[in-house]
């Protein structure tokens, strides 16, 4: 009897642990306004995609590849990815046009406040990276790397929707519509 | 020469791929989108600008960021503008999103592509509503949204499933001659319920839905339209009037219960009885009863009532009953207040009386518990019966008296009208005095008539029973006893009798009395004027009274002697002593 509730009490820890310790990650960016940045896109999006000549190249991977990540991957990945984003992209891209430029400054700076919700919510625990994790991080810079810088950076800023729409399923961000 | 080698040079020139004259030559289709509902993908393009029939298009598919472009041969046909993917492209909502492009082909040529300007992804699809299905329901229109159900959909994939949250829909109602009106309010169930607010006619609605975290456009569904009629038997109508009818008819029956047992009953038979008919002074009561119940009266009380006082009219017709048989008290003095005085008094008087009132007056203070009146209790003759009633013929006198014959003529007078005689005789058997009775024993002396109505002929009107409103405490007895005497007259004459209680006890109170001597004192004060013997007043003071009652005209000397008989009286000092 002793040794059942002994068992049976570690493994409602153990089940409390692994739900926290998966939810937490899953919830750090949930009071970010994901939609506003979607719709910011939504209005660059014909703009930007439209100076991509390669549609047979894709730099974030397929989503397949992204889908595959798993939960505990997901904080270092997402961490990775916004770090690629905001170091690489938006600083390789020159945008001419003025309105479009707007844009994608709003994005870059939410960009820049979810870095920092992330941090702040993952001071407690490290946001151990898997081997996976590290994988599709370098695949993506690697693809980064192929192409071209300026059409790099213009693929890339196409391929934010998939790279919010990963954001979104990931980390149960609550839609503030 | 020259001519072999313009047609050799000819012949190369059209063996050479005509790739050149096709591209150069043929324009590229304008623009390349697509229009997307949910599982119905649709690519769309504009024409070239010199079409001819043998034009037609071809359509290759990129899936993005996977290599080949594959060709869409479905699509190959002439003079199509556009072309349904869906089958090809049933991954979208999983995947990055697919590129498309077109280009024109014709016999010889084939004109460079053109690309979907946008990666064509789930941010494309327009959302639209399958049905809405409308029906009434007590007054209330109730919706149920249809999410499209597209054929092509692979097994398992509904809208529900794909867009599983956040899935809201706005609603546009209008009464079918006007206008449409927005809601603004968004709906997040697919059932909802409109109020009309009691609205009759024709209702359309329509719907758009959409999905709040996406940035996915709506598109405005069909009209749907039913029309609201009054309803006049609606369950809970019914149910009302029911609930009304049932009460009611309970009321009915409550009321109807009520009044059965309130209802008139006859009483038995045996229970009735001869209702007492109103008192009537003409009916004729057993007056013997009355008769018999004055009798007991204690005679003896009356015994020492000296037939002087008999004889004075001690009230002019408002004083005490005693022997009010003289209708020439009115010139009399109050000898009858002083014992002592009484022989003077009884000198004064018309009648030769004897004055032996004074003795008795002297001798029991308490007698003269009249007001004044000294009521001598010289017996005049035990055997004596209190001559209660009252001489017929001085009745005519107006003696108003309540009769009560405190005046004992003892002396057989009964029925003499002249007591004066009486008296006479009557002096002597003063001792026969039925025993001296005590002051206190004495207590009734009669009553001081105090008002005086009209003086009329004092007629045995019967028992009047209890009507009189003598407040003097007098007995049912004695005022039946006055009555039946003195005839005297409704209780409305008389006023009330000065109950001649015992000395203290009138005395002492006189302040509670007052009130009670209110009217009689009035008319005392009225009968003074009238006749001065109207001595009894409600206030003992007899000097005051005798001075006030203006009596004292005639009899002025009288009133000095009186007054200090009075004060030397022992009768009188006890009484001033009383008050």
């Amino acid at each position: 009897m002793k040794l059942q509730s002994v068992s049976l009490w570690l493994l409602g820890i153990i089940l409390i642990l692994c739900s926290v310790d998966s939810r937490s990650f899953r919830r750090c960016l949930i009071s970010t306004d994901m939609h506003h940045i979607e719709e910011s896109f939504q209005e660059i999006k014909k703009a930007i995609q439209a100076k991509d000549t390669f549609p047979n190249v894709t730099v974030l991977s397929t989503l397949e590849t992204l889908q595959s990540i798993k939960p505990l991957d997901v904080c270092c990945v997402t961490k990775n990815l916004l770090a690629f984003y905001v170091d690489r992209v938006f600083k390789d891209h020159q945008e001419p046009h003025p309105k479009i430029l707007r844009k994608i400054s709003s994005i870059a700076n939410s960009f820049l406040y979810m870095q920092k919700t992330l941090q702040q919510c993952q001071e407690q625990r490290q946001c151990h990276c898997g081997q996976e994790a590290t994988n599709v991080t370098r695949v993506i810079h690697d693809n980064y790397d192929q192409l071209e810088v300026r059409s790099a950076a213009i693929k890339s800023l196409g391929e934010l929707d998939v790279f919010l729409a990963w954001i979104d399923k990931n980390h149960e961000v609550t839609s503030s519509a | 020469m020259l001519l072999r080698l313009t047609v050799l040079l000819a012949a190369l020139l059209s063996l050479r791929p005509g790739s050149d004259a096709h591209g150069t030559e043929l324009p590229s289709p304008p623009s390349v989108w697509f229009e997307a509902e949910f599982f119905h993908h649709i690519l769309h393009w504009t024409p070239i600008p010199n079409q001819s029939e043998s034009t037609f298009y071809e359509v290759e598919l990129l899936r993005y960021g996977i290599e080949p472009w594959k060709l869409i041969p479905t699509c190959r046909q002439t003079l199509m503008l556009s072309c349904d993917l869906t089958a090809v492209t049933l991954d979208l909502y999983h995947s990055s999103g697919y590129r498309a492009r077109v280009r024109a082909v014709n016999s010889t040529q084939h004109s460079n592509w053109t690309v979907t300007n946008t990666r064509f992804s789930v941010d494309e699809v327009t959302l639209t509503v399958g049905s809405v299905k409308l029906e009434i329901h007590n007054g209330l229109i109730l919706g149920k949204i249809q999410p499209p159900r597209p054929k092509m959909a692979p097994a398992g994939v509904t809208y529900e499933s794909i867009f599983s949250h956040f899935r809201e829909y706005e609603i546009a109602i209008r009464k079918v001659p006007g206008n449409f009106t927005f809601t603004h309010e968004k709906l997040r169930h697919e059932n909802f319920s409109l109020q009309t607010s009691g609205e009759v006619g024709e209702f359309c609605i329509k719907v758009k839905p959409s999905i709040s975290s996406r940035t996915n456009k709506g598109m405005w569904s069909k009209e749907e339209c039913v029309s609201l009629t009054r309803q006049y038997f609606t369950v809970t109508n019914v149910i009302i009037f029911f609930a009304f009818v049932l009460l009611s008819g309970a009321l009915a029956c409550c009321r109807a219960l009520q009044l059965y047992v309130r209802r008139r009953r006859k009483l038995p038979s045996v229970l009735l009885f001869t209702k007492p008919s109103a008192f009537n002074l003409s009916s004729q009561r057993p007056c013997p009863e009355t008769q018999d119940t004055i009798h007991p009266l204690d005679e003896e009380a009356f015994l020492k009532v000296s037939p002087e006082l008999r004889n004075l009219d001690l009230h002019g017709s408002t004083d005490s009953g005693f022997g009010s048989n003289k209708p020439s008290l009115q010139t009399e003095e109050p000898q009858f207040l002083l014992s002592d005085a009484h022989p003077q008094a009884n000198r004064t008087l018309g009648s030769g009386e004897a004055p032996e009132l004074g003795d008795s007056c002297s001798s029991d203070s308490s007698n003269s518990t009249d007001s004044g009146i000294c009521l001598q209790e010289r017996s005049l003759s035990p055997g004596t019966r209190p001559i209660w009633e009252q001489q017929v013929g001085s009745d005519s006198r107006g003696q108003d008296d309540s009769g009560i014959g405190l005046v004992q003529n003892s002396e057989g007078q009964a029925g003499d009208t002249q007591r004066g005689s009486a008296l006479g005789h009557d002096s002597p058997p003063e001792t026969e005095v039925p025993g001296e009775e005590d002051p206190a024993a004495v207590a009734f002396r009669g009553y001081l008539r105090q008002t005086r109505g009209t003086e009329e002929k004092a007629t045995k009107t019967g028992c009047l029973g209890e009507e009189s409103p003598l407040t003097d405490g007098l007995g049912p007895k004695f005022r039946a006893l006055l009555d039946d005497e003195e005839g005297w007259h409704p209780p409305a004459l008389a006023k009330g009798y000065l109950k001649q209680d015992p000395l203290e006890m009138t005395l002492a109170s006189s302040g509670a009395p007052t009130g009670q001597w209110n009217q009689p004192t009035e008319e005392w004060s009225l009968l003074a004027l009238s006749s001065c013997s109207d001595l009894g007043t409600s206030d003992w003071s007899f000097t005051h009274d005798l001075a006030s009652l203006g009596c004292l005209a005639a009899p002025g000397g009288l009133l000095g002697s009186f007054n200090s008989d009075l004060v030397t009286l022992p009768l009188i000092s006890s009484l001033h002593s009383n008050e």
